[in-house]
């Protein structure tokens, strides 16, 4: 096996030039699809992050009613129990306590209908860092009665800047039309311009008081320490409050670990394709190798070398000539991939603000799995031996007889 | 009791379009220890013959006996095995392995005979040495003249022990010093090691070397007489 491995290595550079020039085509080829891959990555890594632990978090708590209706007299129940048995939970690292209600928002002129979203602030700080987002203004700071933070697409739709007058109206939970005046403290732009242009934020105890509710709580969202405890944590709180749905981010957002899984699964579909076409060149390569050394096949095959050893070796000069390829490919691409995930890639440039509209952010971090980088390795492996297949067939089909006296 | 034996050997290619009948009844026996030249015109058969004698070719009809085994029946895996072990090939294009060196290329044999390492190493020099090219042991063939790459090739087909060797025109491509060279080494192994030599050739330097002269013509034996009987 040895001396096979040894004549198989040494064959391939009988050709220099043109060995190298497939094995540069799979560095290429493999390079530039890991890098494509791995900013693809990079984007449903930001969607997935943005999405747990900027906005839906880990586990949410609602009345069953609520996710269905989003009715405003549809409260968590005993929402005081849970809150305390959230603070000395040892798997929770964090939550946020929520009052929701649809409204209309008013300026002078301009009306729109918007979710209206009362928060403690600090709760909300730590559970979704939703501070960060703030692109003018202060956090609920600045105004001494009821601060209100709209986003910036609703901002600039209803002529609003830091300290304009917001009017909200909307029904309390005892059915009747409530509103009430609010000043901007702050604007806030995230990744998610729908969301910009129809949530606005105010303090959940200046809420309260116009719902009549004081305890009314909608929702509440819950950041754990570990986040493979999610499905644990979650079963724990169905069976502890049977009366409330407690929701995984799965569970909310099930096109989010969909879209994990498929991306995976479509990059690995998009390399395959790419090493499908370099496979071509690989056979092509071997079965050029393969027909001018016919005279010499024969001769092996003449001397007594089985069957099974000659297809071995064309098969080990396919793998060598691949996988030399292909560690080139992974290393230049995985390389690039841990230089760019430092700083991040910024497509504002090409793109714009327009990567909003979906709910990506212009920097993306290009990221690729170890998982992903093995599953290649794997396919490279498949190529090879299909691409070595057809031209071992062509060897073995050589008569012994006439091989060794080709010119 | 001879070493090979062929009855009725007959060879038609193209059977079923354009016939051509390669071999035609030839009947041999080769016994050990054998000098043998297979001459003729191109054509007459020599290669055909050799190729059923190595077992690289079957018969139309008739059979070849080596040591009591008929190897006419033989399935391709068993006859390859069988070529591995028994029957050494010089080529007259030298075919040597031009990745390997002049020792891994006597040593190819014997690993695929899978002999123990330090066995084959020790044989793989003392054949480099017996065919005079103990100084270019480390030499690839590319590195090696016309007559340096047939002693290797010499060398490669005496490394598995064979019951004999097969020789397909070995000095065709050799200037006459090589050619003397190489006939030299061959005889030399013939008399004092008594391996069987069966060369097809129109080389009158083998010819002269020989102790028998088989001569084809259209597939035919024509003659087959010892050379002294040829000589007189």
């Amino acid at each position: 096996m040895a001396l096979l491995i040894k004549i198989a290595w040494r064959n391939i550079w009988r050709n220099p030039s043109r060995s190298l020039t497939i094995i540069l085509a799979v560095v290429v080829g493999l390079f530039a699809g890991i890098y494509a891959s791995s900013i693809s990555f990079g984007f449903v890594d930001q969607r997935f992050e943005n999405s747990i632990e900027r906005f839906i978090s880990h586990i949410q708590l609602h009345n069953p009613d609520f996710v269905h209706d989003g009715e405003g007299f549809q409260l968590v129940a005993n929402p005081g129990e849970k809150i305390n048995w959230l603070d000395t939970s040892s798997a929770v690292k964090t939550f946020s306590v929520r009052t929701r209600v649809n409204g209309i928002v008013a300026t002078a002129g301009v009306t729109n209908g918007a979710m209206i979203v009362g928060i403690d602030p600090a709760q909300e700080k730590a559970t979704t860092r939703f501070d960060e987002w703030l692109k003018e203004g202060s956090y609920f700071e600045g105004v001494k009665r009821n601060p209100i933070l709209i986003g910036s697409e609703l901002a600039e739709k209803m002529h609003a800047g830091i300290n304009s007058r917001i009017v909200l109206t909307f029904m309390d939970l005892e059915g009747n039309i409530t509103s009430a005046s609010f000043k901007v403290a702050g604007i806030f732009k995230t990744i998610d311009k729908p969301f910009d242009e129809s949530n606005v934020f105010v303090l959940r105890s200046d809420l309260v008081k116009y719902l009549a509710v004081p305890e009314a709580v909608h929702e509440i969202a819950v950041l754990l320490k570990d986040p493979a405890q999610v499905k644990a944590v979650g079963d724990a709180m169905k069976l502890r409050w049977p009366e409330t749905s407690a929701r995984t981010w799965y569970e909310i957002s099930p096109e989010l670990q969909y879209l994990q899984e498929m991306t995976g699964q479509m990059l690995l579909v998009f390399i395959f394709i790419i090493l499908l076409g370099l496979g071509f060149g690989i056979l092509n390569t071997m079965l050029m190798s393969v027909f001018e050394r016919t005279r010499e096949i024969g001769m092996l095959m003449a001397i007594g070398m089985n069957k099974r050893r000659v297809f071995g070796l064309v098969l080990l000069e396919t793998i060598f000539l691949s996988f030399t390829g292909a560690i080139g490919g992974m290393v230049t691409g995985v390389t690039l991939v841990k230089l760019s995930a430092s700083k991040g890639i910024d497509f504002a440039s090409v793109a714009g603000d327009s990567l909003a509209d979906y709910g990506y952010g212009s920097l993306v971090y290009p990221s690729v799995s170890t998982g992903f980088v093995l599953g290649i390795t794997a396919m490279v492996f498949v190529i090879a031996v299909l691409a070595a297949i057809y031209p071992a067939l062509k060897a073995l089909g050589l008569v012994p007889a006439e091989a060794v006296r080709k010119e | 009791m001879p070493i090979i034996s062929t009855q009725g050997l007959t060879k038609i290619y193209n059977e079923r379009i354009v016939p051509v009948t390669a071999l035609n009844n030839v009947s041999l026996d080769f016994d050990a220890g054998e000098f043998t030249a297979i001459i003729g015109p191109s054509g007459s058969g020599k290669t055909t013959l050799l190729n059923m004698l190595g077992g690289l070719d079957k018969p139309t009809s008739g059979n070849i006996t080596i040591n009591g085994l008929e190897i006419t029946g033989m399935k391709e895996n068993r006859l390859m095995d069988y070529r591995l072990r028994n029957i050494g090939f010089v080529f007259q294009s030298y075919n040597l392995i031009p990745v390997l060196t002049a020792i891994e290329n006597v040593s190819f044999i014997m690993l695929l005979q899978k002999q123990p390492r330090n066995v084959i190493e020790k044989r793989a020099i003392e054949l480099l040495e017996q065919v005079g090219l103990s100084d270019r042991i480390h030499s690839r063939p590319g590195e090696l003249s016309g007559g340096q790459q047939q002693r290797v090739a010499v060398a490669r087909a005496l490394a598995s022990k064979p019951n004999y060797v097969l020789a397909d025109e070995p000095t065709a491509n050799l200037d006459t010093k090589s050619a003397f060279t190489l006939l030299d080494i061959m005889e030399k192994l013939n008399h004092e090691e008594k391996i069987t030599l069966i060369f097809s050739t129109h080389d009158q330097r083998v010819i002269e070397r020989a102790r028998r002269v088989i001569t084809l013509v259209d597939g035919t034996v024509t003659t087959d007489i010892p050379v002294e009987k040829q000589q007189v």
